[in-house]
C-alpha cells in the first residue's frame, strides 16, 4: 500500500494539532487485546493481507451545511472508536458538546459508536483509505 | 430458503428464561420482588424490558429513577448487543434462569451507550442491517427498498412477527442464481478474553483470508447470520 504524501496528518494525541489547538490525549475506549494463543478461527492464524501498520488513513467529507474541515485526511490509530472520532471532529469544528454529529460509511450506514475504525477500514476501505461522511443531522437514517 | 424455514423459525423463537432482580443498594419504598421473563435471543434488552422497568419503578421513589441499565455478575450489559449474544458470551455455562441485576443509578458511562428511546434501538438495528447489506449486495438491495419496507423489518423484530420480518428479509438473503453466494458474508465473532470484560469484535469477510462461502458453514450455523447479519454469538468451532 503506497504511503500517501503531503496532506496526511497524525491525529494528535498529546501533541498540539496543526491548527495550534491543543487536544488532550484521546485514549482508546477499548484495548486491543492479544489474540488468544489457541486460535479459535480457522484456517489458522492468518495475518490480514497487506501491512498491519497501526494507523489507517481516513478521509473526512462533510455533508450538507456541516462545516468543512480544513484538514480532511487523517492517519488514525486502528483502535480509535467512532465515538472518539466524533469527539475529535466536534472539537476541531468547535461544535458545542450538546450538538450531535453523525458519521456514515459508504454514505449508507452509521456504525455503532464503539466500533473501531480499523475494523471498518478492513471491511469498507478502498484505495488505501476509509472514507467517512460526517453530518450534524441524520443524513442517511 | 423455503426448506430451511424450520431452522429460521428456531433461531427466531429462541428464548432465554431470565430473572431480573433489583440491585440491593437501590433505595426502595416497598418490596421489589424479582421479575421473570423469557427474553428473545434475537432482540435487544432495552426493547423488551418495558414491563421490567415498570415493575421495579413501582418500588422506587420518583426522584431515584433515572436511566435503567442491566448487569450480570458485575458486567454491565451492552443493550446494543443482541440478547442471545450477551447470554452466550457471559452466562451460557451457568444454570438457568439467567440472573440479571437491574440498576437505576450510577449509569456506567464508560461501558454502556445511552438508550434514550426505542428510536435509538431502531437506528442501531437498521444500521446493522445496512452494514450487512453493504457487504452482501453493495447496499443495492436495502437501498432500493422503500421506507415502508425498512419499517416492516423493524416492526417485525419489535413485535416478534416472524412472517412480517422475513417477508422483507428474504430479499436481503437472495443472490443471483448464476453466483454461488454472497460476495462477502457479514458476521462478527465475539470472544471473551480471560476474566475481564473485554470483548474483541471483529468483522471479518472472505477477502481477509477466511475462505467461507455460505454453504461451507455447518448447517445449524448457516442460518445464524441469516436474520440479522451481522450476527452475533456464533461460537466458532476450533
Amino acid at each position: 500500500m503506497a504511503e500517501e504524501p503531503e496532506a496526511v496528518l497524525q491525529l494528535p494525541s498529546s501533541a498540539a494539532a496543526a491548527s495550534g489547538e491543543t487536544l488532550s490525549e484521546l485514549s482508546p475506549e477499548t484495548v486491543t487485546p492479544e489474540p488468544p494463543s489457541s486460535a479459535a478461527v480457522s484456517p489458522g492464524t492468518e495475518e490480514p493481507p497487506g501491512d498491519t501498520k497501526k494507523k489507517i488513513d481516513i478521509l473526512l467529507k462533510a455533508v450538507g451545511d456541516t462545516p468543512i474541515m480544513k484538514t480532511k485526511k487523517w492517519a488514525v490509530e486502528r483502535t480509535r472508536t467512532i465515538q472518539g472520532l466524533i469527539d475529535f471532529i466536534k472539537k476541531f469544528l468547535k461544535l458545542v458538546a450538546s450538538e450531535q454529529l453523525f458519521i456514515y460509511v459508504n454514505q449508507s450506514f452509521a456504525p455503532s459508536p464503539d466500533q473501531e475504525v480499523g475494523t471498518l477500514y478492513e471491511c469498507f476501505g478502498s484505495d488505501g483509505k476509509l472514507v467517512l461522511h460526517y453530518c450534524k443531522s441524520q443524513a442517511w437514517g | 430458503m423455503t426448506d430451511d424455514k424450520d431452522v429460521l423459525r428456531d433461531v427466531w423463537f429462541g428464548r432465554i428464561p431470565t430473572c431480573f432482580t433489583l440491585y440491593q443498594d437501590e433505595i426502595t419504598e416497598r418490596e421489589a420482588e424479582p421479575y421473570y421473563l423469557l427474553l428473545p435471543r434475537v432482540s435487544y434488552l432495552t426493547l423488551v424490558t418495558d414491563k421490567v422497568k415498570k415493575h421495579f419503578q413501582k418500588a422506587l421513589r420518583q426522584e431515584d429513577v433515572s436511566e435503567i441499565w442491566f448487569e450480570y455478575e458485575g458486567t454491565p450489559l451492552k443493550w446494543h448487543y443482541p440478547i442471545g449474544l450477551l447470554f452466550d458470551l457471559l452466562a451460557s455455562s451457568s444454570a438457568l434462569p439467567w440472573n440479571i441485576t437491574v440498576h437505576f443509578k450510577s449509569f456506567p458511562e464508560k461501558d454502556l451507550l445511552h438508550c434514550p428511546s426505542k428510536d435509538a434501538v431502531e437506528a442501531h438495528f437498521m444500521s446493522c442491517m445496512k452494514e450487512a447489506d453493504a457487504l452482501k449486495h453493495k447496499s443495492q438491495v436495502i437501498n432500493e427498498m422503500q421506507k415502508k419496507d425498512h419499517k416492516q423489518l423493524w416492526m417485525g423484530l419489535q413485535n416478534d412477527r416472524f412472517d412480517q420480518f422475513w417477508a422483507i428479509n428474504r430479499k436481503l438473503m437472495e443472490y443471483p442464481p448464476e453466483e454461488n453466494g454472497f460476495r462477502y458474508i457479514p458476521f462478527r465473532i465475539y470472544q471473551k478474553l480471560g476474566l475481564s470484560t473485554l470483548y474483541y469484535p471483529g468483522t471479518m469477510q472472505t477477502k481477509v483470508g477466511l475462505e467461507l462461502r455460505e454453504r461451507d458453514l455447518p448447517a445449524s450455523e448457516r442460518y445464524l447470520p441469516a436474520y440479522a447479519s451481522p450476527v452475533l454469538g456464533i461460537k466458532w468451532p476450533v
